[in-house]
């Protein structure tokens, strides 16, 4: 591959470095902006593969509410979030419901879990 | 007519934290009174996580935070009235307040927290023309509905504000399928912190136009779309700058305001900077015995900040309560000096280390000095942005002899 230039705003904390990339996909031949080392595994994770925790929401029977909050249980690729919304309309959960309770295991076979962010009594 | 040591009005994070720190202090009646039907607050509908990073050093969605909090107080034997909406507070801390399972409540509290947090700026605060049609919603009502009830309230939006909940907000209706065609910011820098910028927006391809603001909205019975203008240095549009844009939602995302209604009822004395009630390092207002925290004080960036005024305001309340409170009642002014806009607390009272929480005036992207005079301390920072308040300490042994009031100052390095 060629050598590439690329910008990032890191987000592991939030001073926000703006980071200025030298590339040839495969190693980092320069990098500037970053005041912490902790931006290079960033930027080196954002080169390979951009991961993120996805938040949403699925349905729930036998509650007060009828959606529940939840969360993948580690950061997943972020190309897959609009498959995962997809797989999760279809997800269908009856109260009571635990903080924690996974919702679906190995979600698009990324290795992550799930989980339920609140506790959902029967009402 | 009911008597208890320390009240604690509103339970999100503010309230929460209050309530279980009176309890820890030794207050031995500790009242929280909530009206919504659940504990938590704000903090349910907030699903995304980066919650308790620096308190807990983990990241918790909101509702995790809450839950955490929730079974902390359960362990404290703190009763929670629900349904419970408070329409009266007197100077000498009565309270009254109505709940459909107690009906007309009148308590009598030794101390009292104020906890009632914030509520949104709308249309009519910002004076946009135009009609008036359905599909035009604060990004937190917004939220509401996505997240607790379950439904979308559009599916072509459009954002005017950056705040940090209309860009939560922007990935959240992306991800749920609507299409966000872009957030609208009258100022030449973003409302909201600049990870959400990078994690909301860029992540997800929706460009963020700064300048720029809604100066028409269209449509009878539903928005039909938004006339965009850019605006000059002084926020005026600017003339033939005009744009239409077709959408059937328009969200609101344009500044947040401390909800002291009861606080006034008190005669509690309000900060014109911040809103929120004049405050000493202790979390007290201006009538003793009437302690404040969280987003009621002044609008905070992070939960962590929020908690921690919280378990401020609960232990002096329980102090107070107890009765206490040490040493005499002299205090001093703490004063807004050069760029900073906002400064939280007002009055230092020599009861406790001084933590400041400073807002700067204007965007300064290189290392700055706060100087807080007297005691002549001088705290670096790589830099100052409005959207993200600074906090700095200055320790209790330092201030011991201050006599007059204390500035507190921004200067570039």
């Amino acid at each position: 591959m060629a050598v590439e230039k690329r910008h990032f705003v890191c987000v592991v904390c939030p001073v926000g470095c703006e980071i200025d990339v030298i590339h040839d996909g495969s190693k980092i031949l320069s990098m500037a902006g970053n005041k912490c080392e902790k931006s290079e595994e960033f930027v080196r994770q954002e080169l390979i593969e951009p991961m993120r925790i996805l938040t949403t929401t699925v349905r729930i029977q036998g509650s007060r509410w009828p959606v529940i909050p939840v969360r993948t249980d580690k950061a997943v690729p972020k190309r897959l979030f609009p498959r995962m919304m997809r797989q999760l309309r279809h997800v269908q959960l009856q109260a009571p419901v635990n903080m924690l309770d996974v919702v679906v295991r190995d979600v698009l076979r990324t290795g992550a879990n799930l989980i339920a962010t609140r506790t959902m009594p029967r009402e | 007519m009911m008597e208890v040591d320390v009240a604690v009005i509103g339970s999100g994070p503010a309230g929460l934290t209050a309530a279980i720190h009176a309890h820890n202090g030794g207050a031995r009646e500790v009242m929280l009174l909530e009206r919504e039907e659940e504990l938590g607050g704000i903090l349910k509908q907030c699903i995304h996580n980066g919650f308790g990073l620096e308190q807990f050093k983990q990241d918790y969605t909101g509702p995790e935070y809450a839950e955490r909090l929730i079974k902390e107080l359960e362990q404290t034997g703190v009763q929670c009235f629900l349904n419970t909406l408070v329409t009266g507070l007197s100077s000498d801390r009565v309270i009254t307040a109505l709940s459909p399972e107690h009906g007309a409540l009148e308590i009598t509290a030794k101390s009292i927290v104020l906890a009632m947090g914030c509520r949104e700026r709308t249309r009519p605060s910002i004076g946009i023309p135009g009609t008036r049609p359905a599909g035009i919603f604060t990004a937190g009502v917004a939220q509401r509905f996505v997240n607790i009830d379950g439904y979308l309230p559009g599916k072509k939006i459009v954002i005017l504000g950056s705040g940090d909940i209309g860009l939560i907000m922007a990935r959240r209706l992306t991800l749920e399928g609507a299409s966000v065609i872009g957030v609208y910011e009258i100022m030449d820098y973003p409302g909201g912190l600049k990870r959400n910028i990078v994690q909301c927006l860029n992540d997800f391809d929706i460009p963020l136009h700064l300048s720029h603001t809604v100066t028409e909205i269209k449509g009878r019975e539903r928005v039909e779309g938004v006339v965009i203008s850019k605006v000059n240095g002084n926020l005026r549009p600017v003339p033939g700058s005009e744009q239409s844009i077709e959408c059937d939602t328009l969200l609101l995302s344009v500044g947040l305001i401390p909800e002291n209604e009861l606080s006034k009822k008190a005669g509690v004395e309000l900060s014109p900077a911040t809103k929120g009630p004049v405050t000493s390092e202790t979390m007290e207002t201006s009538v003793p015995g009437i302690f404040t925290c969280g987003n009621v004080s002044t609008v905070f960036d992070l939960v962590d900040y929020v908690a921690q005024t919280g378990a401020a305001a609960g232990a002096f309340a329980a102090l107070f309560a107890l009765g206490q409170v040490s040493g005499s009642k002299q205090s001093v002014d703490v004063v807004a000096g050069e760029s900073v806009r906002v400064l939280f607390p007002q009055r230092y009272s020599f009861q406790d280390d001084l933590v400041l929480f400073i807002r700067a005036a204007e965007p300064v992207e290189k290392p700055v000095t706060i100087e807080v005079t007297p005691p002549g301390s001088r705290i670096n920072r790589l830099y100052a942005r409005p959207n993200e308040m600074l906090r700095v300490k200055v320790p209790k042994e330092k201030l011991a002899e201050v006599k007059q009031p204390i500035m507190v100052r921004i200067r570039e390095k």
